[in-house]
């Protein structure tokens, strides 16, 4: 099967819901002519045109808030970017209480068919407002879908099935895969949300890892293989929905969890996930649930300092020895 | 600097029906307002609410013969006369305010904002002040993509005008020449704070709208005829194409900002002169009977109609029952 990088699989993904859905709009920073300050754009205001695919001022709550506006009138579908997901800090009103709520707070009436796309994580130097995982804040906010994909092959099928959802998406990209390749098929295929992948098979203990982990989560268990330690690697690929039911399943099978991720340990989305765990299959535990997640505190600029903020393969190595030990 | 808005305008050139249905539009405004504070006072509502009372001619002048039902609005925090001008049904707005399923949300119990009533062109609110600022350029912007002729008109207080957002908003609109009319209900007070408390601006709020190359103008926000014909003349540049237009209506709240607002930092006789020389409602219909349009008699007929159909309106939500306890797990997702 022929190999695409991540970026390519996401352009291939827009190319195609816009050609497939004329109301489609896509719309931010840099996105138009010069196509995207990560490339993820780019060549889509050459096709499409500067009307369907614009630059835009500075200002993310107007862009967040325009994305609102435009999908509640029924008659758009937009699928705006925000330059870095940590600026969703900057426009949380318009993604936290008016994508998440306005449908509910009105009763239903409206849809809210929004992408909102967030290029997140640690990837060389960016610092500490250019670098973050703030996925987890919106599993609080009712009315928002989380992806957050590991591979090619799922940037694609969840960037598509996004597209077509009626319902708002916060769509999470780490910057650090997009040069990543793929196996992605030259036929079409959706991915469809809440549904987890069960990336790698295995009987002693179950990880469920997210994003850029999922790849040093697959790297640690092979070493641990090595020592005859068989690691399940579960991607929930949508962290709401969270596809709740594959990990149970799996924790009840190895009895050992523990969650990887970048967001910081206190409150990220592993929080809620070894809660869920515990509340379902508690008595088939063999040991305390175990996380990894980057420090609680903000991250450093220099480029030295973030390999002690990103989860590596030793620590997950480490965690998955001591739960053998039960 | 924002120019006044001014025009010779002699009731004889409108229709007597068109006069008569600003009259009854603003006194329908009135006495739902009314009735909903005697429904606080008997403890069915809460107080959770901002009269729009003294305030009537912007909305029903701004509307009324001038927007569609394709048209979208967003109202402000005194919204109820703006969404009683665009047509949403009373009954509705009162079963929003009682929580019965009667309401546009179907019982969650939408208040002074979160009504909604798409087919009408109501888009909802933003309980957050002044956020409807950034959604109305999105609404604006899709009917420029899809190239039709509707207009988004966005309504915010003074208070709202001091959001980050009426910036983002305004800059958008310029930019993209968008098809959308702001309309500042500028009453002068954001709770107790008045506007030269709050605002950094040459003389007027639409002064702002000046550094964004946006046409705009101060308009005396009491007198619907006058409001009819500022809005009309921006409607119709909107549709042909040649962007926003930025509207600073004066007007005054004759309740406090909330209802138990004590409204004790506003000086008594500037507050009695507004109600006493400028009510939209007493003034216009003063014009109607001096210009022979409309006998006194005609026009009490009318009150006892509205009368009628206040009644009649909170019957129906009344009778409405309140939601299942299911109710709340309904409609998050489409």
């Amino acid at each position: 099967m022929r190999k695409l990088t991540m970026r390519n699989a996401l352009i291939e993904a827009l190319n195609e819901e816009m050609e497939r859905d004329a109301t489609t709009v896509l719309f931010g920073e840099d996105v138009g002519k010069f196509g995207g300050i990560n490339a993820v754009t780019k060549g889509l205001q050459e096709k499409f045109g500067a009307d369907r695919v614009f630059d835009t001022p500075i200002a993310e709550p107007t862009i967040v808030a325009a994305a609102v506006g435009m999908a509640i009138t029924g008659n758009v579908r937009p699928i705006p970017e925000l330059q870095f997901g940590d600026f969703v800090g900057i426009a949380f009103d318009e993604v936290f209480n008016k994508m998440g709520k306005w449908r509910f707070m009105h009763g239903g009436q409206m849809e809210m068919p929004v992408t909102l796309r967030l290029p997140i994580g640690i990837a060389g130097g960016a610092g500490p407002e250019h670098s973050q995982s703030p996925q987890a804040l919106f599993m609080h906010g009712p009315g928002l879908q989380i992806v957050i994909p590991s591979t090619p092959y799922d940037a694609k099928g969840l960037l598509k099935t996004a597209i077509r959802d009626n319902n708002a998406v916060l769509f999470f990209e780490h910057k650090m895969l997009y040069d990543l390749k793929g196996e992605v098929p030259e036929e079409e295929y959706l991915i469809p949300f809440g549904k987890a992948d069960v990336k790698r098979e295995g009987s002693d203990v179950t990880i469920i890892a997210t994003a850029l982990q999922v790849h040093t989560a697959l790297q640690a268990a092979e070493e641990l293989e090595a020592q005859g330690v068989e690691v399940e690697v579960i991607d929930p690929r949508t962290l709401a929905p969270l596809d709740m039911e594959t990990i149970l399943a799996s924790v009840r099978k190895t009895g050992r969890a523990l969650i990887v991720h970048e967001e910081p340990k206190t409150g990220g989305s592993g929080a809620e996930i070894a809660a869920q765990i515990q509340e379902g299959a508690l008595f088939d535990l063999a040991a305390p649930i175990k996380r990894i997640g980057s420090p609680d505190v903000p991250i450093a600029q220099s480029i030295y300092l973030e390999q002690f903020y990103v989860p590596n393969k030793e620590q997950i190595i480490q965690q998955v020895n001591e739960l053998m030990e039960y | 600097m924002a120019e006044t808005y001014t025009k010779e305008i002699n009731v004889k050139d409108y229709p007597k029906e068109v006069l008569l249905d600003f009259y009854k539009t603003m006194a329908k405004i009135r006495k739902f307002d009314e009735n909903l504070i005697k429904l606080m006072q008997d403890g069915k509502v809460s107080g959770f609410y901002h009269s729009g009372i003294g305030s009537e001619g912007l909305s029903a002048g701004s509307i009324r013969q001038n927007l569609r039902d394709e048209d979208y609005i967003y109202y402000n925090h005194r919204g109820c006369n703006q969404k009683i001008a665009k047509g949403v049904p009373l009954s509705k707005i009162y079963g929003d305010f009682l929580g019965t399923v009667e309401g546009t949300t179907k019982g969650l119990g939408a208040g002074i904002v979160h009504s909604a009533d798409p087919a009408r062109g109501v888009l909802g609110q933003a309980g957050t002040i002044g956020s409807q600022l950034g959604l109305s350029v999105g609404s604006a912007f899709a009917s420029k993509l899809k190239k039709t002729d509707q207009v988004t008109v966005v309504y915010f207080g003074d208070g709202a005008a001091s959001r980050e957002m009426l910036h983002g908003s305004l800059n958008w609109a310029g930019l993209y020449k968008l098809p959308v009319i702001y309309i500042c209900e500028n009453n002068e007070y954001a709770i107790s704070c008045h506007v030269s408390e709050t605002h950094s601006i040459k003389e007027h709020i639409a002064d702002w709208a000046d550094g964004y190359g946006i046409p705009n103008c101060v308009v005396d926000g009491n007198d619907v005829l006058l409001m009819h014909e500022v809005v009309k003349e921006a409607v119709e540049r909107a549709k042909r194409g040649e962007g926003p237009t930025f509207i600073e209506a004066q007007t005054f709240r004759h309740r406090g900002h909330f209802e138990g607002d004590p409204y004790d930092y506003v000086d008594v006789e500037v507050l009695q002169t507004w109600k006493d020389t400028k009510d939209p409602i007493t003034n216009f219909a003063a014009k109607l009977m001096s210009e022979e349009i409309a006998k006194e008699e005609e026009l009490q007929n009318l009150n006892k109609e509205i009368d009628q159909e206040i009644a009649e309106a909170i019957d129906k939500a009344l009778a409405a029952p309140m939601p299942e306890a299911g109710r709340i797990y309904e409609g998050l997702y489409a």
